[in-house]
């Protein structure tokens, strides 16, 4: 029982921290209908932001939040107007296609910049874990969390209060009629495109103290961030919330209860059966 | 048809001059992966190019390849000409349960449906251990003594490997040039132009495309099975990893998708760029390659062959 219930606990930890991975994919996607598979390279430069951000000028991953992720923001802007913005009218297996090699650009860029080595960030507070009701939660992840939470909360009162986060959504549901009604969706683009990479970037700062750091994790990112979009339905944000968390639950359960080695393949058992079945996601309204 | 025989046989003349006219090895060796990736863009290219099917999974295929050719050498002695075809084989055969499944999707889902079942299969190799002795792999250390033609074959040389890199790439291009006469080649391209339409004038969409990527899947097994023989080692990752089913991906893209010697040019270009890069750093080439399929796609998404036909194209007509 007690087993059961610190699984489970770490896997909501773990998952909430996916989801907000896959909201970012997902909240691009919704817009402009493209799979972005930099995503992962996007979340990888926020780990390694927290991890120099540390190293170097002694400053807490989570206070870095507050430099990296305007800056992620701005990147993710430059990246959309510079480079995306004449790319995705060619089609989406195009714009799929500039990705990949956007994402294998970045990731060996990284490589080269900062090699291969696994890194590790060592906070003071990040050794002994708390205890609550007998279940051990590593603090860092416990702040990680609660930070997810009050972030996701952020961005959904951002896209349902104003102005600019109710042109996203309108442009996510029907872009021709956006654009009839005045709505500039070429900024809503740039926007959302900068939105999804800062939220990229923050959850890469929120995982930094609790995963090993590398170039190359976006590989394995941006896979799992598949599972849980697709799982959730892919342009739903609620469904990613979802689809992190029950990721997130479903590996730390298998990794207890069925063999380690397989533990990652559930993930993708799931995932082709939820493409397969139901495309539009567990909880997406069925086409 | 007619303009491209000559150019089939003067790149195959080429091709056979090649060793005589060099005893450098690693020219050699180059000459090899340039080969070698021929057959691997070639591959993906009959199911990405023509079909529009974009795989980000082939690198399970090739997996299976080097798999099956390297146990059935390891456990039943089968030689290299038996086992790479056979590579090729049991590629195809795995490819139809691939393709039923990820066929019932269409565009990114189908992308996204094919990298999954190559992770699957990546963890499979991982962790079937009694078959694919797992991470360890398999390690090949020595090659029978062969006498073809009333010679010893020299396996130390590279001679030997180049000619059968040669030869599949020769069959690869040729399937990729039949291909595109054939009936079914026309229609894949309906069904990459528009698959409801398609549909609608009575192809059996589905079929083709399986029967598509069970072609691909015999080429891509079949680079795994030379791989393995070349390199004489099999592992997880080096045979199964993402970055070789985009490398298979990038190099159809930059020598054009959908055209017959795309791959060969696109494999030159990125081979070489590869070898003169990784001297100095081991992974620098993936840069280039990321750098080149971004360039390619936003200046000319029809690739370097598609580009340099469509101008002389223009140039013949301006005449």
């Amino acid at each position: 029982m007690e087993t059961l219930a610190q699984t489970l606990v770490s896997g909501v930890l773990t998952g909430a921290l996916y989801a907000m991975i896959g909201i970012g994919l997902t909240v691009v996607f919704g817009v402009m209908r493209i799979i972005n598979l930099a995503h992962g390279e996007m979340v990888m430069l926020g780990m390694f932001g927290a991890y120099w951000g540390h190293r170097l000028w002694k400053l807490d991953p989570f206070v870095s939040l507050l430099v990296w992720v305007p800056l992620m923001f701005v990147f993710g802007v430059f990246l959309y107007r510079f480079l995306l913005r004449r790319i995705i009218p060619g089609g989406e297996l195009n714009t799929l296609l500039y990705t990949a090699g956007l994402s294998l650009l970045v990731a060996n860029l990284a490589l080269f910049a900062w090699t291969g080595d696994y890194r590790t960030i060592a906070l003071s507070y990040g050794v002994s874990p708390v205890r609550p009701f007998g279940i051990a939660i590593a603090i860092p992840l416990a702040v990680a969390f609660v930070l997810a939470i009050l972030i996701t909360l952020a961005l959904w009162l951002f896209l349902s209060r104003t102005d600019l986060g109710r042109a996203i959504r309108a442009t996510s549901q029907n872009p021709e009629a956006s654009v009839l009604m005045g709505i500039d969706v070429e900024r809503v683009a740039m926007v959302t495109f900068g939105l999804g990479t800062a939220l990229a970037g923050a959850a890469g700062i929120l995982l930094a103290p609790s995963l090993y750091l590398y170039p190359t994790v976006g590989e394995l990112l941006i896979v799992k961030c598949f599972v849980i979009v697709v799982l959730g339905g892919l342009g739903s944000v609620p469904g990613a919330i979802a689809g992190g968390i029950l990721l997130g639950v479903a590996e730390s359960l298998g990794a207890v209860y069925v063999s380690g080695a397989y533990k990652d393949g559930i993930g993708f058992v799931l995932f082709l059966a939820v493409l397969l079945y139901r495309p539009s996601g567990l909880f997406g309204a069925g086409k | 048809m007619t303009r491209a025989l000559p150019a089939a046989l003067l790149g195959v003349v080429v091709l056979a001059a090649i060793p005589l006219a060099t005893r450098n090895s690693f020219f050699l060796h180059v000459c090899i992966l340039v080969l070698m990736w021929t057959v691997l863009g070639a591959a993906w290219n009959v199911l990405g190019g023509f079909a529009g099917q974009v795989s980000f999974g082939h690198a399970a295929l090739f997996a299976v390849g080097a798999y099956t050719t390297i146990i059935l050498y390891l456990k039943c002695g089968l030689a290299p000409w038996w086992g790479i075809p056979l590579g090729g084989v049991a590629a195809a055969l795995v490819s139809f349960p691939i393709g039923i499944l990820c066929f019932r999707l269409r565009g990114p889902y189908f992308s996204l449906a094919t990298l999954a079942v190559a992770e699957i299969i990546k963890l499979v190799a991982l962790n079937w251990e009694s078959v694919t002795a797992g991470s360890v792999g398999y390690l090949i250390t020595s090659l029978p003594p062969v006498r073809l033609f009333g010679l010893n074959v020299n396996w130390e040389s590279k001679t030997p490997f180049y000619t059968a890199a040669g030869a599949l790439a020769v069959v690869a291009l040729l399937a990729t040039g039949w291909l595109r006469g054939s009936r079914l080649g026309a229609y894949l391209v309906a069904i990459r132009e528009n698959e409801d339409a398609a549909e609608a004038v009575g192809i059996d969409t589905v079929r083709a495309k399986v029967v598509t990527l069970a072609l691909s899947a015999f080429l891509a097994g079949m680079g795994g099975g030379f791989y393995a023989f070349y390199f004489r080692y099999v592992d997880p990752d080096a045979v199964a990893g993402i970055s070789l089913s985009m490398e298979m991906v990038f190099i159809a893209v930059v020598g054009g998708l959908g055209t017959v010697a795309g791959p060969l040019i696109g494999a030159v270009f990125l081979t070489a760029v590869a070898e003169v890069v990784r001297g100095r750093f081991q992974t620098g080439h993936l840069i280039f390659y990321g750098l080149f399929m971004m360039l390619v796609i936003r200046f000319m998404p029809e690739g370097i062959w598609g580009r340099a036909r469509r101008l002389t194209a223009r140039a013949a007509a301006g005449e």
